[in-house]
């Protein structure tokens, strides 16, 4: 299990900064998705495994840590607050430069 | 009674994010309530300093009523409260620049709640003694900074914003994974209880791991030198008074972080303070040139910002007792000067033919405004750091503290690289107000109050700066003694 985990948080973290360093600025926001979403497994894993019982229970088995699981909540919800404005701004970008190639979104450079 | 000190400045502005949203369809009311809440938060944010003052001890809030290290840490220790002070002194100028903007921005629903968030994230980011929680205020802060600067005037806003919030989710990401390492290490985000067990245990797995992955997120959000690409076009398409936000306050989360890693967190860890202080020479070089090298006014402020920060990294990597307190009135005096000048900047702009602070547009348009031009001829003095500024002051401070730490060889870079300020603002300066052109006319623009408050502030603190560097220094002592500030919280 710990093998599987490790194997896929790596892999959705490389499979992410492939897609964030693309010029195609739609694959760019899948990547930034994907990289949120690989460090939000990242911090589950930090407190996944110590536990035979969800942290509301009150048997006597020892309880995960909650903490992190709030953590990846509050991670959670601020990446989609986040995702959601990278896509306005794609929209506007789309009607405004009518590309989606990063390279020719380049107005502040002249 | 404290407890109440501390929540106000950051309660004022949270709970002005609903009610101005409530209020958009009445702008007069809308705009006044920001302002008033804002000085409300001033006010308290005064009381607060007072209180820890007196009292010589942090004044700290448990959430919740959660026993320390569990639950959120609220807390106005001596570099907390100080920075706080500075915010706030900005934010309420900022406001009170954006009653007088003719931007079309500032007449949009949504931009004095998003100002309000932007205040609330700087408080509250200044006043939480949790990882996780400054991790939360920082996304506050970028998210109604890069949507503020979306909805700029100037139509490069949205690419800036697109640039400037793909890098800081980037920096987020880091964040994250700086603070799963640090959990995983020491099972505990509270400040005072990671520096704590850090101090017992230093070379417990993961500690170096997420060390760096602090380092890279907040110089990213310090815009430090390799780090800071996206920087002078954020802060040059976002509309004037956030510009002078961003460029004075929202970078400084970052300074204030380095603060709290190398007193507070690592403090024995060497490399950090050795590399904040190479960061700081390249920034210092690299922002002067590029200052000098650039054909628009508040491009020149936002490069010079990548040259003060450098400063300001370069004293808190000395980390002496005096440099730390340099660093900390450079802080607070770059928060002034570089508020006052980019909104002086926008002003002009805003008196164009165009609406541009391209200096082909803006040359020779200060010429009906020589209040304006004593402004800004006080404001570039102040950030060359010429007496009786307060630019000199933390200038001064920097120099003696590096000639007091034996750091020769980056006190002559940053010597010589300060030269360049005095070229680039004496040129913008000359062009502005000197240069003829004929195109250039009187006309309403956004009005000069606040930076004419802000700069008369820069000259007090300069004539009078004792207040501001005992106080500094006093921050200092507590930063240099961590144990002090465990045991406050720990108790």
């Amino acid at each position: 299990m710990n093998l599987l985990t490790s194997l896929a948080i790596g892999i959705l973290f490389a499979a992410g900064i492939y897609q964030i360093l693309r010029r195609n600025v739609i694959r760019a926001a899948v990547g930034l998705v994907l990289l949120s979403n690989a460090v939000n497994l990242f911090l589950f894993s930090a407190g996944a495994y110590n536990g035979q019982s969800a942290a509301y229970s009150t048997a006597a088995a020892q309880i995960s840590d909650p903490l992190p699981q709030a953590l990846v909540l509050t991670a959670i919800v601020i990446s989609m607050g986040g995702f959601a404005f990278v896509l306005s701004l794609l929209y506007v970008i789309s009607t405004r430069y009518k590309t989606s190639d990063s390279d020719e979104v380049k107005g502040l450079k002249n | 009674m404290n407890t109440w000190l501390l929540l106000l400045p950051l309660l004022l502005p949270f709970a002005g994010v609903p009610l101005t949203l409530a209020l958009r369809k009445r702008r007069k009311i809308q705009s006044a309530l920001a302002l008033g809440l804002m000085l409300a938060a001033l006010a308290s944010t005064f009381g607060l300093l007072r209180a820890v003052l007196t009292t010589g001890q942090p004044v700290s809030v448990q959430m919740g009523s959660w026993q320390v290290p569990f639950g959120i840490t609220l807390t106005a220790d001596p570099l907390g409260v100080f920075m706080v002070l500075m915010s706030q002194i900005v934010l309420s100028a900022g406001l009170i620049y954006s009653l007088g903007s003719t931007e079309k921005v500032v007449q949009y629903p949504t931009y004095y709640p998003l100002f309000l968030a932007l205040a609330a994230g700087l408080t509250g980011a200044f006043l939480t003694g949790d990882l996780f929680n400054l991790f939360v205020f920082a996304e506050i802060i970028v998210i109604s900074g890069a949507v503020l600067t979306a909805i700029a005037d100037d139509t490069y806003g949205v690419e800036a914003a697109y640039k400037y919030f793909y890098i800081s989710t980037l920096a987020s990401v880091f964040f994250l994974l700086g603070i799963g390492s640090l959990y995983v290490a020491h099972g505990t985000l509270n400040l005072a209880d990671l520096a704590a067990r850090i101090a017992s245990n230093p070379s417990a797995p993961l500690t170096m791991t997420g060390m760096a992955f602090l380092t890279a997120t907040f110089l990213i959000k310090s815009a430090a030198f390799p780090f800071h690409f996206w920087q002078p076009d954020f802060h040059a398409a976002a509309p004037t008074a956030v510009s002078a936000m961003l460029s004075s306050l929202v970078v400084k989360v970052g300074v204030y972080a380095f603060f709290r890693m190398t007193a507070l967190l690592f403090p024995e860890v060497t490399l950090l303070k050795t590399l904040l202080v190479g960061v700081g020479v390249a920034g210092v070089i690299y922002g002067g040139f590029g200052a000098a090298g650039t054909h628009n006014v508040k491009r020149m402020l936002a490069y010079s910002t990548l040259a003060q920060i450098g400063f300001i990294l370069v004293g808190i990597g000395w980390g002496t007792p005096l440099s730390l307190a340099a660093a900390l009135v450079f802080t607070f005096n770059h928060a002034l000067v570089k508020a006052a000048m980019l909104m002086l900047a926008g002003a002009m702009a805003s008196r164009a033919a165009v609406k541009s602070a391209s200096f082909e547009v803006v040359v020779g348009v200060g010429k009906y405004y020589p209040f304006a031009g004593v402004l800004f001829l006080l404001g570039g003095m102040a950030l060359a750091g010429i007496p009786p500024l307060n630019g000199f002051i933390s200038k001064l401070m920097i120099f003696w503290s590096g000639v007091e730490a034996a750091q020769y060889v980056p006190l002559l870079i940053i010597g010589v690289a300060s030269i360049v300020t005095l070229t680039y603002v004496t040129r913008a300066f000359i062009r502005i107000w000197f240069e003829p052109n004929p195109k250039a006319k009187e006309k309403a623009g956004d009005r000069l109050l606040a930076p004419a408050l802000l700069v008369l502030l820069s000259l007090l603190l300069g004539v009078w700066a004792e207040p501001l560097v005992s106080l500094s220094q006093w921050a200092a002592a507590w930063l240099g003694d961590p144990a002090f500030y465990i045991a406050a919280i720990l108790r």
